[in-house]
């Protein structure tokens, strides 16, 4: 029975490679509540649904793991406001383990070893504004929807409509995501990287598919990065005679 | 179904990948060890990345912070806990580490006349110099260093989404040393197998254990108390683990943001007073106060009945607001001095009282562990008297950052917890890879069996109960019983209710599947925070009146001119731990006396000031202000749970 006090959310569970909607009835803790989308999580895995994982760390939107879809956006859970009838999923651009946990690390891997430390002695050096605006990622990885580069390790498609051929992220993905050019852009602007340094995460964007980025409208941060003037523009801009 | 065991040999093994855990990781592969990077959350998702991104760094200020006044500074504030020589090596390496991160692209500002990081205009209360660096985005900045330490270094092969379950241990080796390290297990939940880890060193870094109890603040729900459990299985010391730092002012309500930091004492200024549900006073000149003075009145007040509908009680500032002159120096005050609390509070508790028109509810939180795994000034366990030997340790057992215990004692200074993991993370790192290349031909496998039997049997455990449960009621009770204030009749209780929750362990439910097994990962936190709630216990019985970190509502104030001592908790079996009293230097009684007379002197300040007529106090406020605002009309920032926070803890 519905009442004034809860609200109604869809929860999209996942064991096995089979998903499964669940409607759960969030019972509001206070009358005036105005639940995120964790404690939604949290309740239910208090009641109804005990071993239900999902990621969460800081609740205060620092650590960037808990990050989910609803309404099939990617958001960071504990800063995320739900309402009846939202739906809550694992976000759909990396593989799912298990309900909303995503198998996160063939993203870092991919930067495996990337050689950039033969760097100047001196660590007394201020670094320009601009790389500090780049250390503000908490990595939540929602940049990664709608990425077309981040899309070609699996065929194009969504990581779940492509099952069968999941890449192994072990090694790190093939192809980037606009976390990554952001990490090659901040080696890029480190004053004490070396000028071979530089070359190497240039060269490194290049081979993880910069070019995806030529014509496309642009990746959303989650905490307001302005990832395509930041991040992709300047990007594009240095490796024109390369792509 | 039986789960998978995968076998791999490695030099050393690191237990958590934030600060302490990258920086060991980093430190051990640069002399050449092949390292495993082991983490149950993302790479570098730790206490570290959500930190407020302050570092000690000695002589970025003051030119005469010389070593022995680094240190010296350390162990006062620990109220004479801390050990001389794990303070002085902090003090000595605190640049060298803090370089360290600045290597992997840290990027403070810098002052171009010392040219050194540039450190905060004033000293942060407590430090007896000035040495704080601030970073650029907090301890985000400090998260990307780290990653890009672990993902560059080619010699570290790391795995996250991996639970580290036992350290594999012989119980009476050939050498001198009681027990010796033979490696560890380990269940990957990504690829759902248990890795059985031939390694001589391991380096358990995984941080504290806030999560015991609720509410608490931000740090990361990770933090189930791994690190002291991991070790103290396996016959580790534990020191000065009753010593966990609570934060007085955090929010009540909305659910949301239960827990999280509003302020802290020195955040109330001149004028903030603490009241109960009925608007009496319950503490006056709160910013003078100590934190466990603070937590005190406010469980007072809730122990009686008398506290506000949240379980907490109302922080009232109005007072500070309300005068003509000084009341916009402190709204300036209160917005930029804890900036990220203050949004906190603004955000949950709604506009009036984001301007002080109203109170603030608040009720304190768990937030950082002072004690920890015993070590030497290399992070090496060890055991015996006094400040203790190798010998009586467990061989290739090291620690560092929150895990590790020693540095901090009753209290930490502000900023000095970012330097410590630096400091101890490269320390432990370099020591256990030295380590690793003594004692490398001489691990067994048969040693593996029992452990890997063990857990294996856990996949398929019947039962009729959810780990979640147990989870849930040991955080509401050890909040009342072992957390911001204690009595003897709770830790009684306490120690009833963590034997019964142990008993149900063998009645969770855990099916029998291998990959991301989430009722085996809820069996196996759950039992660390059993264990090391159980270990803050022994350790809360052991200490008879407050001090610090540990407030005993049923005894006295221990006087700093009492011989100072540190607990020291070690696990036998199951029903069976030592407990005693290790016997610490005190600083000389002269130290002692100014000590005294300096509180003393504040507090009749304090007093002075509220007699006067209003008017004349408002003026002698704004003067007060403008010493300590900058030109911007920012305040110096504060560091929570550092010394700053709460005049009253300055030594």
């Amino acid at each position: 029975m519905k009442n004034n006090n809860s609200i109604d959310i869809t929860i999209v569970t996942s064991r096995d490679g089979k998903e499964e909607s669940v409607l759960f009835s969030y019972e509001k803790r206070e009358e005036k509540e105005k639940p995120m989308a964790l404690d939604v999580l949290l309740q239910a895995q208090n009641t109804s649904i005990p071993d239900l994982a999902f990621r969460y760390g800081c609740r205060a939107r620092n650590c960037g793991v808990c990050t989910i879809d609803i309404n099939d956006r990617p958001r960071v859970a504990c800063r995320a406001r739900v309402k009846d009838g939202d739906k809550l999923s694992a976000i759909a651009t990396l593989p799912i383990l298990s309900d909303f946990v995503v198998r996160r690390d063939g993203i870092p891997r991919q930067l495996r070893g990337l050689q950039t430390s033969a760097q100047g002695n001196d660590l007394n050096i201020e670094a320009p504004e601009n790389y500090h605006e780049l250390t503000a990622c908490i990595e939540c990885y929602a940049c990664l929807d709608k990425c077309p580069m981040h899309a070609k390790n699996f065929g194009g498609k969504l990581p779940k409509e492509n099952k069968d051929k999941l890449p192994n992220p072990d090694n790190g993905y093939k192809y980037g995501n606009p976390f990554s050019l952001l990490k090659l852009e901040r080696i890029y602007l480190d004053p004490l990287t070396s000028e071979r340094g530089k070359e190497l995460a240039l060269q490194k964007a290049i081979d993880i598919g910069l070019e995806a980025c030529i014509d496309c409208p642009g990746c959303k941060c989650g905490v307001g990065i302005d990832l395509k003037g930041k991040v992709i523009r300047p990007m594009l801009e240095k490796a024109k005679n390369k792509l | 179904m039986s789960i998978k065991v995968e076998w791999l040999d490695y030099d050393v093994i690191v237990v958590g990948s934030g600060g302490s855990g990258a920086q060991a990781a980093y430190a051990a592969a640069e002399e050449g060890a092949k390292v495993l990077l082991v983490s149950k959350d993302p790479l570098g998702s730790s206490d570290t990345k959500i930190s407020e991104g302050l570092a000690t760094v000695r002589e970025s200020g003051s030119d005469d912070d010389y070593e022995e006044v680094l240190s010296e500074n350390v162990k006062l504030a620990g109220g004479d806990l801390p050990l001389k020589n794990i303070t002085d090596t902090f003090s000595k390496y605190s640049k060298e580490a803090y370089d360290k991160y600045r290597v992997h692209g840290l990027r403070p500002s810098i002052n171009k006349v010392k040219n050194s990081p540039q450190s905060q205009p004033l000293p942060m209360g407590g430090h007896t110099r000035n040495r704080t660096v601030g970073h650029e985005n907090h301890g985000i900045a400090f998260g990307h260093a780290n990653w890009d330490a672990v993902i560059k270094e080619k010699n570290i092969d790391y795995i996250e989404d991996s639970w580290f379950l036992d350290l594999v241990v012989e119980k009476e080796s050939s050498k001198n040393n009681n027990k010796k390290i033979h490696g560890g297990l380990i269940y990957d939940a990504s690829k759902g197998s248990l890795l059985a880890i031939k390694a001589p060193s391991v380096v358990i870094a995984a941080g504290g254990l806030s999560t015991i109890f609720f509410p608490k603040t931000d740090t990361m729900r990770g933090n189930t108390g791994d690190s002291y459990a991991i070790a103290m299985r396996a016959g580790a010391d534990l020191v000065d683990m009753e010593q966990l730092q609570f934060l007085p002012f955090c929010l009540a309500s909305p659910p949301s943001y239960e827990g999280l930091l509003a302020g802290e004492p020195v955040t109330a200024s001149y004028l903030g007073v603490l009241r109960d549900k009925n608007g009496k006073v319950i503490l006056d000149g709160v910013h003078l106060r100590t934190r466990a003075a603070c937590s005190e009145a406010i469980m007072r007040a809730v122990t009686d009945g008398r506290g506000s509908p949240n379980g907490g009680a109302f922080l009232d500032m109005t007072a500070n607001k309300k005068l003509p002159r000084s009341g916009p120096y402190f709204m300036k005050f209160l917005e930029t001095s804890l900036p990220t609390a203050y949004i906190n509070a603004r955000q949950a508790l709604g506009k009036e009282a984001a301007k002080v028109e109203t109170f603030w509810e608040v009720r304190p939180g768990a937030h950082y562990m002072m004690g920890g795994i015993r070590v030497n000034d290399e992070g090496a366990s060890v055991g015996g008297d006094k400040e203790g030997s190798v010998n009586y340790g467990i061989l290739g057992l090291y620690s560092a950052g929150q895990a590790m215990g020693g540095l901090f004692g009753a209290n930490r200074l502000g900023s000095t917890s970012l330097t410590e993991l630096a400091v101890f993370g490269n320390r432990s790192g370099k020591a256990a890879s030295k380590n690793a290349l003594l004692n490398k031909d001489e691990l067994n496998n048969k040693l593996f069996i029992p452990y890997i039997k063990e857990y294996k049997k856990l996949f398929g455990q019947k039962g009729s109960i959810s780990a979640i449960s147990i989870k849930n009621t040991l955080q509401k009770e050890s909040w009342s019983k072992i957390g911001p204030v204690r009595t003897l009749k709770g830790l009684k209780d306490m120690d009833s209710l963590i034997k019964k929750l142990e008993s149900k362990l063998s009645d969770i439910a855990i099916p029998n599947y291998a990959l991301w097994n989430q009722s085996f990962l809820d069996y196996m936190e759950v039992k660390n925070m059993l264990c090391s709630a159980k270990a803050i216990l022994l350790a809360a019985r052991e200490r008879n009146g407050s001090v610090g970190g540990h407030v005993r509502l049923d005894g006295k104030n221990i006087s700093i001119f009492s011989k100072p001592y540190s607990t020291v908790v070690r696990y036998i079996n199951s029903n069976n731990y030592v407990v005693n009293k290790l016997e610490r230097d005190r600083t000389p009684l002269k130290n002692l006396i100014n000590y005294k007379l300096m509180e003393l002197k504040r507090l009749l300040e304090a007093k002075f000031l509220l007699m006067l007529p209003e008017s004349i106090q408002d003026r002698k406020l704004e003067k007060r202000y403008k010493n300590i605002m900058s030109a911007t009309g920012k305040a110096p920032e504060i560091m929570p749970g550092g010394t700053d926070g709460a005049i009253g803890e300055k030594t």
